[in-house]
């Protein structure tokens, strides 16, 4: 059965001061998060106390403002980042949408990029070979899929890799902000294959600032900010009972 | 400390089970690199003859020694190249693979492989024109050349522990990049890549017995120029080995889940 449970899950990451022969204030890692501590034990709390559960069909949309823990939140379900603190409990076959150009080679051609992008995701050689022309089909590149991607639009390589992300039917599938990006007729086409994952019982958690991408997709809104758990609720349109809105 | 080495097995032994990734990567960097050249990869063999060619011609010595230094200079050339490229491009490994170590849950052993897979492709160029010298070059193919394929093997074994150490030191400690470059640069004075030791005093003396890099040199030049197995090199050149995996497993269990937060 597909499902995610959070339990009180946090990520706190030191603040490692780099050996560097720059000035002390260049010496700070990575922005975002809550830096508590000071001089050399700075820590970043990243995510704090995060607890939920989702079940088969349920479509998450993860919102908040910038550095609030969403991209986070979707790296520590994808097993990027590990969680410090609290349990995490996926079954279910996960595959995830954080950067367009991942796994994708300028040089190489749309066909061969495939290939990179399906052994990067673990994919055998003969999934590879199955599911090809569906990919090609599900992008609408044609003729473009022999030519290299630095060729491609933004729109043209949002295309292929969604394709290339849902062609293996991934059970929970995580997404970033990017997919706002392509063409309205792109996003309702890859509305449907959402739609039509998360109706085979799998789920989606999608992270955007987009209000109309996560009202036409998800079902929940899970509102995040400085780390911690604003709110869960249900979307208005879609929602079986009344929940209060952040 | 034992959780600390099944870390690092566990993550090498996830990239091992990945290796058409790295296999894949590693082949299209090579490709990459190359497109849209009429000479494609061979370049690098154009390279490294190019380099043998001015080396032997600027500092042949005059009288007896003259006859083997061709292929002293070649093999001298070939594993200081390949040392030097795996060094330099180790420090900042994990920079240039932020974008996959952020969107992917590849272990880090696979862009390990990645590096150490494209450093031996480029490499075996230079191999092909190393060997194409030595039999030009006078020394007639004998059994003790084995010695010096055994000693190519050590250093290929080696060669992913050592990408480990240098891109954790890069990660790390940025300023390093430019560090290790610049010792690279310089130590290729220090080392006996060109110039003979006979025995002779002062600091050729030191940078010969003292520099860890000679014995990887000996151990493929040796029994090729003398004929000999070089027992003492290999010794070296195997306890540094060892050293050098150990450094890499604790690096890899210890720092692989926080390499992320750090580049």
């Amino acid at each position: 059965m597909v499902s995610i449970k959070l339990d009180n899950v946090g990520l706190v990451y030191k603040l490692h001061e780099k050996l560097t022969l720059s000035a002390p204030d260049r010496r700070v890692g990575r922005p975002g998060g809550r830096i508590e501590g000071s001089g050399r034990k700075q820590f970043v709390q990243a995510l704090d106390g995060v607890s939920f559960e989702l079940k088969a069909g349920d479509r998450l949309g993860l919102v908040g403002p910038n550095g609030a823990g969403k991209t986070t939140l979707l790296k520590v379900l994808y097993g990027i980042y590990e969680p410090s603190a609290g349990n995490v409990a996926i079954e279910g076959k996960v595959d995830a949408l954080f950067n367009i150009n991942i796994g994708f080679r300028r040089e190489a051609t749309g066909r061969r990029n495939i290939v990179l992008r399906g052994l990067i995701s673990g994919w055998t050689e003969a999934e590879i070979e199955e599911k090809m022309e569906d990919i090609i089909a599900f992008s609408e590149l044609g003729d473009f899929i022999d030519l290299p991607f630095k060729a491609y639009s933004q729109g043209m390589a949002a295309r292929l890799a969604f394709s290339a992300a849902t062609a293996l039917d991934p059970e929970i599938l995580l997404m970033d902000e990017w997919i706002g990006a392509g063409d309205a007729s792109f996003q309702e086409k890859a509305k449907r294959r959402m739609d039509e994952l998360a109706e085979r019982a799998g789920i989606i958690v999608l992270a955007s600032h987009s209000e109309g991408l996560i009202q036409s997709v998800c079902t929940k809104r899970l509102t995040l900010r400085s780390g911690r758990v604003e709110s869960l609720t249900m979307e208005p349109a879609k929602r079986a009972g009344t929940v209060a809105r952040p | 400390m034992i959780a600390v080495f099944n870390g690092a097995v566990d993550d090498i032994s996830k990239a091992m089970r990945l290796h058409r990734v790295w296999i894949a990567l590693a082949h299209e960097d090579i490709g990459d690199q190359h497109r849209r050249t009429t000479l494609g990869p061979l370049w690098l063999l154009v390279n490294y003859v190019a380099f043998v060619g001015t080396f032997v011609f600027v500092f042949q010595p005059a009288g007896k020694d003259a006859a083997g230094y061709a292929a002293y200079v070649a093999i001298g050339l070939l594993v200081w190249f390949y040392l030097m490229e795996v060094m330099s491009l180790s420090v900042s490994l994990f920079q240039r693979e932020e974008s996959f170590i952020e969107g992917t849950t590849l272990p880090l052993f696979v862009y390990v492989m990645r590096l150490a897979l494209q450093s031996s492709i480029r490499a075996g160029y230079a191999i092909a024109g190393c060997v194409a010298i030595l039999l030009l070059s006078g020394p007639s193919i004998a059994s003790p050349w084995l010695w010096s394929v055994a000693g190519l093997l050590l250093i290929l074994l080696v060669t992913p522990a050592m990408i480990t150490v240098f891109a954790f030191l890069g990660a790390f400690f940025p300023d390093s990049q430019f560090i290790v470059g610049n010792l690279l640069r310089v130590g290729m004075f220090f080392t006996p890549v060109f110039w003979v030791y006979n025995g002779q005093e002062g600091v050729q003396k030191y940078a010969y017995h003292w520099n860890p890099f000679t014995y990887f040199l000996e151990i493929v030049r040796l029994p090729i120029m003398k004929g000999e197995f070089p027992a003492h090199a290999f010794t070296v050149t195997i306890v540094m080995s060892l050293a050098t995996w150990m450094i890499a497993l604790l690096l890899l269990g210890r720092y692989r889940r926080q390499i992320i937060f750090i580049i």
